[in-house]
């Protein structure tokens, strides 16, 4: 030892002495559940497991959130109390306050009176609430139970094919909870181009929690169509996004832990740590959110925008132009712009359309600023790209319509 | 699986007749929520079975699940006793049991609350029991010997 350092050969000496104390050998057997570890790894296996688990996911999803949370409980609160009492209880329902704050005075649910302490809370506590609750769950149960990793090895060849690698699952899943926790993390993925691709591709096509919440009740029958969509898009505008951006996609190695039982501590502190986080940050957006649309309807600026863009809404995307308020209003909040859409009447596939388009219109103001914090230059590439997706694919989608007869 | 002795050995050939059974009901089964929802039948009751065949998710999907989870079971149904072959046992056993527990799931939430129309918020006692009560979607009626496959996987690595 010279100067308080080792050389090369006493520190292999010191590895040596510490192995041979803390390293036993004997004979490795498989165990049933390391062969399960491997086979949901293969294909052939691993996908049929993965549409399984995809299933378990969104049925409980739906069957919590929809069924048991808000249909079940919050509806009735709501509807049955929370609105007849504000109701009877604010002054002057002709006044531009009440409008503001409880919306239509005929109203008889809080879906449909657009008020902030009516449909903003409503939307945050009854519905987003327990669909961002149970869906932070069975995001936690998979990560913890050692299935995400493998479910990242499997889509790693389908990934590629779009630039980018099976790590780019995890933002994605994120970001059916919320956007914004999944624009960070798309800093896992190696190179600027994989980053702007996963942001980019983030914002535009996966629907967040919120979203998907709102989706399930106003449009239950028509959500699997709206995704087909969306999926397609992320796939069709991922493979040209790789084309056209320069920068490399280089391969990762991932390590795969043996899967195990989620310790119950760990599901309960990631729970509380992610529903906290949705609680501080996106309730007030929402409430503010519909605060600021009501203010720009009383103003006369949505109406005003709602003209300007009817030729587009009506010929090139085919649907009403009554849908140009609720785009403009997804801005604020996307859930409240689809909750808007169901009181505009039209034709189911018009509602599909109008789903999409608001899904792949501007990410909402939260995902919006988490995204200039990741660089100005690239935010302002996706919204040029968002631009471009929007004209495109609301088109391409309308012409969809229309050969099938139904648009 | 290593068998320490013949009445094991016997045991194999019993599991793998068992497990050649029920993949081939899961999958028949899983072929019927597909065919029912697809329009060959308005909805099917055999029994305590249904298949309303009226959700695409529920039927198309959550039967295609079923249909890949017999296939899985049977493509370890042959020599079942080796690890790698009941894996695939256990493996379509477990995929066959998510849709049916997630079927228990749904039964669960529908019941606790009373209804849109009913005043109170909580279903009487009654009323959530009588929400348990048969027609059961085939994935339940496998559900009980999907069971015993998913406790022989438990037991696996202990015997082992």
């Amino acid at each position: 030892m010279s100067g308080g350092y080792l050389s090369e050969d006493e520190r292999w000496d010191l590895v040596d002495r510490i192995s041979e104390r803390i390293v036993s050998y004997g004979e490795y057997k498989q165990s049933l559940r390391d062969v399960i570890g491997e086979l949901t790894v293969v294909p052939l296996m691993g996908i049929p497991v993965a549409v399984a688990v995809l299933y378990a996911f969104w049925s409980i999803f739906g069957s919590f959130a929809g069924a048991l949370m808000t249909d079940g409980f919050m509806v009735k609160l709501f509807d049955n109390y929370w609105l007849p009492w504000l109701q009877s209880v604010w002054p002057d329902p002709d006044g531009w306050l009440y409008f503001l704050f409880v919306g239509d005075p005929a109203a008889d649910n809080c879906f449909e009176a657009f008020g902030m302490l009516t449909s903003g809370l409503f939307v945050s506590l009854g519905v987003v609430l327990w669909a961002v609750l149970i869906f932070y769950l069975m995001m936690t149960l998979l990560e913890d139970s050692g299935y995400l990793p493998r479910l990242a090895v499997l889509v790693d060849t389908l990934l590629h094919k779009i630039g980018l690698h099976g790590y780019a699952i995890v933002p994605a899943i994120l970001g059916l909870g919320c956007n914004v926790p999944a624009v960070t993390a798309t800093r896992i993925l190696e190179t600027k181009k994989q980053r702007f691709m996963m942001m980019t591709l983030l914002a535009i096509f996966i629907p967040c929690g919120a979203q998907l919440g709102v989706m399930l009740e106003v449009i239950p029958d028509s959500v699997g169509w709206v995704m087909l969509y969306l999926i397609a898009g992320f796939a069709i505008f991922g493979i040209i996004l790789d084309r056209i951006i320069p920068g490399k996609n280089p391969e990762i190695l991932i390590d795969v832990p043996a899967y195990h039982m989620p310790s119950l501590e760990n599901v309960g502190k990631k729970l509380w740590m992610r529903t906290r986080g949705f609680l501080k940050e996106a309730v007030p957006f929402v409430m503010l959110g519909v605060l600021l649309v009501n203010l720009l309807y009383l103003g006369g600026v949505i109406q005003a925008l709602s003209n300007f863009f009817e030729p587009l809404f009506v010929y090139w995307f085919g649907v009403p132009k009554e849908t140009a308020g609720p785009l403009v209003a997804a801005f604020l909040r996307k859930d409240l712009a689809i909750a808007q859409l169901s009181a505009i009447p039209m034709t189911a596939y018009q509602m599909i359309t109008s789903v999409v388009l608001i899904s792949i219109y501007f990410p909402c103001v939260a995902t919006f600023v988490v995204m200039l914090k990741e660089g100005w230059k690239q935010l302002l590439a996706s919204v040029a790209v968002l631009f471009c997706v929007v004209l495109i694919y609301g088109g391409l989608i309308h012409a969809i319509g229309i050969l099938l007869g139904v648009a | 699986m290593d068998m320490k002795n013949s009445s094991s050995n016997k045991n194999i050939n019993g599991l793998g007749i068992y497990v050649i059974i029920l993949g081939v009901v899961a999958f028949a089964f899983g072929c019927a929520d597909i065919l029912v929802w697809a329009g060959f039948s308005p909805g099917l009751e055999i029994g305590i079975m249904e298949i309303a065949g009226d959700d695409f998710f529920r039927w198309a999907w959550g039967g295609l699940v079923v249909l890949m989870g017999g296939l899985i079971m049977l493509s370890g149904a042959v020599n079942a006793g080796d690890i790698r072959q009941f894996a695939k046992v256990a493996l379509g056993a477990l995929m066959v049991l998510m849709i049916a527990a997630t079927d228990i799931f749904a039964r669960l939430c529908e019941n606790i609350p009373a209804g849109e129309e009913a005043p109170e918020f909580f279903n009487s006692l009654g009323g959530f029991i009588g929400g348990f009560a048969p027609p059961y979607s085939p994935a339940i009626i496998l559900l009980p010997f999907v069971l015993v496959i998913v406790y022989l996987a438990m037991r696996y690595d202990e015997e082992n």
